[in-house]
């Protein structure tokens, strides 16, 4: 990836976490989309997309964002903390 | 003041776990079963785990079953299950609880005078299909005969409107007593979360937004109608 391609990820992940704080929801999930079009191995962007869609209550697609983010990172915390809640674990 | 006691008979999957919650709570726990190896199992974590035949009326008694305040009944077969019940109702126990496998099972558990039947697989169920075929009611406790509180994803079209003008007490009769919401935030170090609020006394002026969940009071008839609303997606 070059220099320019990390500072564009970089970039839209700010901007999105941006929108994502101020409730602006489409605009955020259409950054972080711009970040996984980058680099499609940012599991972040799926974990936020994520908590979008389970801010929503739009849980199946939640699940779906949650899971991509640990197939892209099996040791991620929250994503996995997050999907195993709404898969219905609890905190087991 | 003397703290409660609780017997529960049975110790399968259901049985064990009302066991090990009660104990949570704090109460004195006595838990029956007549097998070893679940009881010894248990036997640490909760006050008193006794191997005891459910349906051998002497070792009940010497087990302490009339000392408690309430029992539950959670033993597996029907038959085990009605001769425990009439058992435990004979040491005139306060409050018998009898979780039951089926209809009939628990119309013979009320004529022996249990003062509870559940009937947990039935009630669940129940709460499954609800689950599944509104998405957006994610839980409805009835109140009365008539009357049901219930939490609703709210629909899109509420979204942006103040709750006097989204129409949903004056159109559907709901009054909403209170509003979870999911709020965004990011942390110092940049990491993204949601944390809940609960909004316990919702104004007229508020606004609605994607992703509210309501907590609404009304009459079934009124949440059956809101429930055909176009559920968010």
């Amino acid at each position: 990836m070059s220099e320019k391609d990390i500072k564009n990820e970089t970039d839209h992940m700010e901007v999105g976490k941006f929108y994502f704080v101020n409730n602006k929801y489409d605009e955020a999930v259409a950054e972080f989309k711009k970040v996984l079009e980058v680099n499609p191995n940012n599991s972040e962007a799926y974990y936020n997309i994520g908590l979008i869609y389970e801010t929503s209550n739009n849980i199946d697609e939640a699940k779906k964002m949650y899971s991509k983010a640990l197939a892209i990172n099996p040791d991620y915390k929250t994503a996995r903390e997050k999907l195993n809640k709404l898969i219905g674990l609890g905190d087991e | 003041m003397k703290k409660k006691q609780f017997g529960v008979v049975g110790l399968g999957t259901f049985g064990y776990n009302v066991a090990v919650e009660l104990a949570k709570k704090g109460v004195q726990v006595l838990a029956l079963d007549n097998d070893a190896e679940i009881v010894n199992k248990i036997s640490e974590l909760v006050t008193q785990a006794l191997v005891v035949d459910a349906t051998d009326e002497k070792a009940v008694l010497d087990a302490g079953i009339a000392d408690c305040d309430s029992v539950v009944i959670a033993v597996g077969g029907i038959e085990t299950s009605i001769l425990a019940t009439l058992i435990v109702k004979e040491l005139k126990v306060k409050s018998v609880i009898v979780k039951c496998t089926s209809l009939w099972h628990s119309k013979v558990a009320a004529k022996l005078g249990a003062d509870t039947v559940v009937y947990p697989e039935f009630e669940m169920a129940k709460k499954l299909v609800d689950g599944i075929i509104t998405p957006n009611i994610l839980e409805q406790i009835e109140l009365s005969k008539d009357h049901s509180l219930a939490e609703i994803v709210v629909p899109k079209e509420f979204v942006g409107k103040t709750i006097r003008n989204s129409g949903i007490k004056s159109g559907y009769g709901l009054n909403i007593i209170a509003v979870r919401k999911q709020i965004p935030i990011v942390d110092d170090d940049g990491q993204t979360d949601i944390k809940e609020e609960v909004n316990m006394v919702p104004g007229a002026d508020d606004e609605i937004h994607q992703g509210d969940v309501l907590v609404v009071v009304g009459s079934k008839d009124s949440l059956e109608k809101f429930k055909k609303v176009k559920e968010v997606k």
